[in-house]
């Protein structure tokens, strides 16, 4: 995986990324994340969300494998007013919180990649 | 999952969030005296004796460490095992200091963890009655508080 500053840089520049974190996958760690846009007072914020989307990536997994479908290749949460999108590397899982009408199909693709190089 | 058993009423509902939402497996809430105040997870006074001693003890040394290390005491401790992990940290509610210490495996994460627990504090610092009915004890009376504890926890041993 390339260096995980790298990654999130690279990420938290696509239009429409709030924040992007890369994750430990088993202890929900922050390893790096970016500032969060809007200046929202965010420390929290960005600990809480990559802890639960670290937790709900690794309970994706099970359903996935209770299903036979393998490894989740990449997990979406839809909600009000964004959106949590979550891939996994190994021992780590690359977040994004991104914005309702950020343009998905980049954000996905840039994940997947920052994912897969190593 | 269990029902924590509690010394003290106000404590029942925070240990029980805690216990849901992080999806801990055992845990203890003591004062850093040694004397516990709830815990889920267990059903023998002897387990709780151990753990509140061993915490008590443990929060004493790794305190005086973060003290020589860092200048400052360290807030808390993980031990991560094979299967299961330990979660140690210290709360503070009106002034009063509170150990905490609880046992999680994959079923939870570290970060999980924290989360409820940073919860679990604010939630200790609201509940908490205004006045504590202060029961005197003798000044180093360890064993005595902490037996005392354990009789209010699981009722008194030997005495059905």
């Amino acid at each position: 995986m390339k260096a995980v500053s790298r990654i999130v840089a690279a990420l938290s520049h696509v239009p429409g990324v709030i924040a992007a974190m890369v994750v430990g996958a088993s202890d929900g760690l922050i390893i790096e994340t970016s500032a969060m846009l809007g200046g929202v007072e965010a420390g929290d914020t960005r600990k809480h969300t990559a802890a639960l989307a670290a937790y709900l990536y690794s309970r994706i997994t099970r359903a996935s494998d209770a299903a036979r479908l393998g490894t989740p290749a990449f997990m979406r949460l839809e909600a009000e007013h964004g959106q949590i999108c979550v891939v996994g590397a190994r021992d780590v899982v690359v977040v994004t919180i991104v914005t309702p009408n950020a343009n998905l199909g980049r954000v996905r693709l840039d994940m997947m990649t920052a994912a897969r190089e190593d | 999952m269990t029902t924590p058993t509690v010394a003290e009423s106000w404590v029942a509902a925070p240990l029980t969030r805690l216990m849901e939402d992080a999806r801990l497996i055992s845990g203890v809430l003591l004062y850093p005296t040694g004397r516990a105040v709830g815990q889920f997870g267990f059903s023998n006074a002897a387990d709780v004796m151990s753990i509140c001693a061993l915490t008590s003890a443990i929060n004493a040394s790794s305190r005086e460490l973060g003290r020589q290390l860092d200048g400052k005491p360290f807030y808390e401790l993980h031990h991560a095992g094979t299967e299961r992990q330990v979660f140690m940290a210290r709360a503070t509610a009106g002034g009063q200091e509170f150990l905490f210490v609880g046992v999680f495996d994959g079923e939870s994460s570290l970060g999980v963890v924290e989360i409820y627990f940073g919860e679990f504090q604010k939630s200790l610092e609201k509940l908490r009655p205004e006045k504590q009915v202060a029961t005197p004890v003798p000044a180093g009376d360890f064993e005595g508080e902490l037996n005392r504890s354990l009789d209010a926890l699981f009722g008194p041993i030997g005495k059905p």
